[in-house]
């Protein structure tokens, strides 16, 4: 223990009793394994009220009114707000298109996710690895508005390389121009973006499998199917659900991409509940409007969060008994 | 003796007089004289005419400020696309900070900017100027326009009224950009009379007396999928405004009205047949233009036009340079007035969206940046100033400069672009405080229609009506509330 | 785990390639694209072989904001790191070893934020912000992106301290070191993995984030993705060249960071189950 006697000899040498003797006080009070934890969890507890508690409450506050950034003089309306959101049909609208969203692409980043997972397990002597790796997760480094831009450009129908190679085959497509294939071209890039994460997902899930299990079931030649089911997930499981609800919560959030490519349209094909908050809360100033919907989609994200962590939980629970 | 005196006492007076001139005149300078201040503008970023007001601030007011008042100012430009820029200014407002000085505001938002008192008021300043800051009234600010439409779009909020709370910075209306090689080839004139019975205009001439059924026969004339060619391009996007500035002019020419800025009644007034009808016309024209044009906005609509892909564009005039920036295309493109619209009577019209921006000024400024504004701006209007600005590219407002007989030779597209500013020509949309949320409803509405997402352009305009209604009624704005059939109206 | 040998392993290893190239490869594109001209870019039928140019990159890097966004990026991208992962660590111990009763509702609650839109986070932070003066200042979005990325870290975190045996810290205490001591010098080396990881996961959210940045900064504290937005638009066009200049500049370092660390990142995305290497 280098490094500890070394802080003695700095405690020893004290340029006056009284100092030494408060000094030697408050190293006593750090160190109380009452106060100890209190000290840990001060300062989490501090960023938690200062951006947590006191922007939510304030949201709270905020919803009951008619407040515009516009207008200093806001007008209490009471349930108002939550009355119009909940009768309005776009809201519903862009919902639904939000759930789908989610939906449709976590699952497909996950499948897409799993199976390139396995198939890069055992790759440990592969030529390059580390930076076929690299190569493999770039997708999900790059920020959202470069992706975004450039799969604009290679959607383009007129300079894109998407349609060039349609117009090859005597076709032509207008990818995010065309309301039936707006969502689909969208959605392509966010998998394409962030099916890479669920690689790195199951790779680690795959990692945390035991090796001596595995190599028992060699050993005792247990087919593939009855490895993967009785071995390999139950071991992988908590991570690869942790890596799903990262996506979720991702996924329900997504409003970068989305903005720089369609900002929504055309019509309203491509509007998701974040785009939507987006344009109340920054284009029409509405606030009030704004923080009802925000808090009513806080309530629903916590309410499935809970329900994913309940049954998380008692995944694990079985695991352990 | 006395001549010798006489002429002592002068030299004496002379050389008084001579040491007394320069602390004289110290107290007729400038009060900032000596000092040092920074200065920001805020632009639509991408907007060639806001990043020239930037560029002239520094490379002509800086040298200009320092010789005429004796201090110094360094600008900085920040800059946002323009359906972000209001946020972006909005969000800095309402902390009334003095982040950015001067702003240059698309025509719109000076009803947002003026309501909660973010902007100077123009007509005070003129009047009375801002005495807490000591500075004085500026009756050269009170400038004559081009036209009454210049005014009421660059400068006047609430509508109708005459009060002011911009400068005009870039007039913008929207003009047409031919493409010669095309247009005067004898074999395609030949070819396209013989199957039109009528040949197409040749001179600016001719187009303004150039109907839109005649010009959709011209563009599918020039519709070639098999070449990559097709007739026009104009703009249809759902970002920002897009897609109405380039239906508002069916609209507009054929009688339709998108409300009553009296009474502020949008339901009754929008959801009219005419204006069904100028929808359906609006959407007809993508069968002439590039497969993307569905979703083609300013930047789109340029990339078409100067890859060749298309025969003629509908643009605005404040991209002219970018439009034809290439020598050879510029001395290959006609820019016209857009066509008109047969009415019944059988003479024709055309009324087509302006866009443009005016400054308007951070009312949170120091008293020392106010100052700045206010030199700077009444720098800006200097006849000089204003050449120079349309010698780079931009286009002046001011009644004298673009009644300048050399007006019009100064750029390819300044003809096209007087004739476009003119009363009854052009017309701008509501300047409300809440445009940027009745806007983002009828952009949603449009691009619906547009795209083929929903067909009824009557329930789409009802939809739209109902909302904007609401909005107007809910922020105070209206007396009158939207129809209770709206509850039952949805867009799809 | 797949064992394959010989000529098998060599088509094994080519699909792997193939794998990672189909995912790198729009990526790719936008690299090449930065080294061409603009009609470069929208020529059709699309160029693989032209001549490369290093306009793009002089254009990018004389403009006069672009060094000093890029600046900003990278202090406050690694500031808020530092202070959330020592936040986030000392708060992950507490729970780890102490065990308090609020932990299961604390570590939900601060999952939560990054639960909404980021819209809805943004209004009520950016009133307050206003209220106090924050807005547009370096300590208002350090701050605020620390906080942003404390719950992600705290869960990595906890997973690995619950991994590391207790007998550790008993260890350390009774040889006479301070509590803290034992925290920093003794307990934290035993994480460096999901340190490691924690901190660029997040750095790499940082790096990337846009609307945060829009709202709550302003002229001075401007990072890159905005500027993305911001200068997106040339004078009249989308400027292709800018964009595919300021992508490649702007992946470097992300790119660096997960090839020099990526040992980390996988195990570190075990949440502290594995010990080895993966």
């Amino acid at each position: 223990m280098q490094a500890e006697s070394t802080e003695r000899i700095a405690y020893a040498a004290p340029r006056t009793r009284g100092l030494m003797r408060g000094r030697a006080f408050l190293v006593r009070l750090l160190n109380d394994i009452r106060v100890f934890p209190a000290l840990l969890l001060i300062p989490v507890l501090i960023f938690f009220i200062l951006w947590n508690v006191i922007p939510t409450l304030w949201m709270i506050g905020l919803s009951f009114y008619k407040y515009s950034l516009m207008s200093p003089n806001e007008r209490f309306l009471g349930l108002r707000n939550y009355n119009d959101i909940l009768n309005d049909v776009q809201v519903w609208a862009s919902l639904g298109r939000t759930f789908v969203w989610v939906f449709a692409g976590v699952s497909i980043q996950t499948a897409l996710g799993f199976l390139l997972g396995l198939l890069f397990w055992g790759s440990r002597d592969m030529p390059g690895r580390r930076i076929a790796l690299t190569m493999l997760f770039a997708p999900m480094i790059i920020t959202p508005i470069a992706a975004g831009a450039f799969f604009q450009l290679i959607y383009e129908p007129t300079f894109g390389v998407v349609n060039w190679v349609v117009r090859q085959f005597g076709g032509n497509v207008n990818l995010l121009g065309d309301t039936n294939l707006a969502f689909g071209a969208v959605l392509f890039v966010d998998i394409w973006m962030w099916t890479p994460f669920m690689i790195l997902i199951t790779l680690a899930a795959l990692g945390s499998v035991p090796k001596a299990e595995l190599e028992a079931a060699e050993v005792d030649r247990l087919p593939w199917l009855q490895r993967f089911r009785h071995i390999i997930l139950p071991n992988a499981k908590f991570i690869l659900m942790l890596g799903i609800l990262l996506r979720t919560i991702d996924s329900f959030k997504t409003l970068d991409l989305i903005y720089l490519m369609t900002r929504g349209g055309p019509g309203n094909t491509t509007d998701l509940i974040a785009l939507l908050l987006r344009r109340q809360a920054f284009e029409a100033l509405e606030f009030g409007w704004a923080s009802a919907l925000a808090l009513i989609l806080l309530l629903t994200a916590i309410a499935f969060t809970s329900i994913y962590l309940y049954i998380l939980n008692l995944s694990s629970k079985r695991q352990e008994a | 003796m006395l001549q010798n005196w006489l002429r002592r006492s002068i030299l004496v007076f002379v050389l008084i007089a001579l040491m007394l001139a320069p602390i004289a005149s110290a107290q007729d300078a400038h009060p900032l004289a000596g000092r040092t201040i920074d200065m920001a503008i805020l632009g639509i970023g991408g907007w060639l005419p806001s990043s020239l007001g930037a560029s002239m601030a520094n490379d002509l007011f800086r040298p200009y400020a320092q010789e005429n008042f004796g201090y110094t100012v360094n600008f900085t430009f920040a800059e946002s696309p323009f359906e972000s820029l209001f946020q972006r200014a909005a969000a800095s407002l309402a902390t009334r900070s003095n982040e950015f000085n001067i702003i240059i505001s698309d025509s719109q938002w000076l009803g947002a900017f003026a309501e909660p008192g973010w902007i100077v008021d123009i007509d005070e300043l003129i009047a009375n100027g801002i005495p807490s800051m000591g500075i004085d009234p500026q009756p050269a600010l009170d400038l004559e326009l081009y036209s009454k439409v210049a005014r009421d779009t660059y400068q006047v909020y609430p509508d109708g009224t005459d009060e002011i709370w911009g400068l005009p910075q870039e007039g913008d209306v929207i003009v047409l950009y031919v493409r010669k090689d095309l247009l005067l080839d004898p074999e395609e004139r030949a070819a396209f009379e013989g199957e039109y019975g009528f040949a197409m205009p040749e001179t600016f001439e001719d187009f303004e007396a150039l109907t839109m059924e005649q010009f959709e026969q011209m563009a599918a004339f020039f519709t070639r999928p098999d070449q990559d060619l097709y007739g026009t391009i104009m703009q249809h996007s759902r970002v920002y405004d897009f897609q109405t500035m380039y239906l508002y002019p069916f609209m507009w020419s054929n009688g339709g009205q998108i409300w009553n800025p009296e009474t502020r009644e949008v339901w009754g007034v929008l959801n009219s047949q005419v204006n069904a009808d100028a929808m359906i016309w609006n959407r007809r024209m993508l069968d002439y233009q590039p497969p993307g044009a569905v979703n083609a906005g300013i930047a789109e609509n340029v990339d078409a036009y100067t890859q060749g892909k298309v025969f003629s564009a509908f643009q605005w005039a404040a991209v002219g340079l970018s439009m034809v920036e290439d020598p050879e295309l510029r001395a290959n493109t006609l820019i016209v007035p857009p066509p008109g619209f047969m009415q019944e009577d059988g003479s024709i019209s055309r009324i087509y969206s302006m866009g443009g921006q005016p400054w308007v000024v951070n009312a949170f400024n120091t008293p020392e940046q106010m100052r700045v504004a206010v030199d700077f701006l009444n720098w800006w209007y200097l006849p000089e100033t204003q050449l120079e600005f349309a010698r780079r590219g931009g286009n002046p407002v001011v009644a004298s400069v673009v009644n300048d007989p050399g007006f019009n030779d100064i750029n390819p597209w300044n003809r096209a672009y007087a004739y476009m500013l003119t009363d009854g020509r052009a017309l701008d949309f509501w300047h409300e405080p809440n445009y940027s949320e009745m806007l983002a409803v009828q952009q949603e509405g449009f691009t619906a229609f547009a795209s083929g997402q929903v067909n009824d352009p009557m329930n789409t305009l009802n939809w739209i009506a109902c909302r904007q209604q609401a909005i107007l009624y809910d922020n105070l704005r209206s007396e009158i509330a939207p129809p209770a059939e709206c509850d039952s109206i949805t867009l799809n | 785990m797949m064992r394959v040998r010989g000529w098998r392993k060599t088509v094994y290893h080519t699909a792997l390639w193939l794998v990672a190239l189909i995912f790198f490869a729009p990526i790719a594109w936008i690299i090449l694209g930065a080294f061409k001209t603009r009609s470069g870019i929208l020529a059709t039928p699309p160029l693989l072989i032209f001549t490369p140019t290093l306009d793009n990159f002089i254009d990018l890097f004389s403009r006069r904001n672009i060094p000093g966004y890029f600046l900003n990026s990278f202090v406050m991208s690694l500031s808020a790191m530092v202070i959330a992962i020592v936040v986030s660590f000392m708060a992950a111990y507490a729970f780890s070893r102490f065990k308090p009763r609020i932990t299961n509702f604390l570590m939900f609650m601060l999952l939560s934020i990054r639960m909404v839109p980021a819209v809805a986070v943004v209004v009520p932070v950016y009133l307050m912000y206003a209220a106090i003066g924050w807005k547009n200042s370096y300590i208002g979005l350090i701050l605020f992106y620390a906080m942003f990325s404390i719950p992600f870290s705290v869960w990595i975190l906890k997973g690995f301290l619950d991994g590391v045996s207790q007998r550790y810290d008993e260890t350390a205490l009774v040889n006479g070191g301070t509590r803290w001591h034992v925290l920093f010098r003794v307990v934290l080396p035993q994480v460096a993995p999901g340190l490691v990881a924690a901190f660029i996961f997040n750095l790499i959210f940082v790096w990337n984030e846009f609307l945060f940045n829009l709202i709550l900064g302003g002229r001075d504290t401007t990072m890159i993705p905005v500027a993305f937005s911001t200068d997106l638009y040339s004078d009249g066009g989308l400027n292709w060249t800018f964009i595919a200049a300021m992508a490649t500049a702007y992946m470097i370092p992300p790119i660096i960071l997960v090839y020099v660390f990526q040992k980390y990142l996988l195990v570190g995305m075990t949440f502290g189950t594995v010990r080895g290497e993966v």
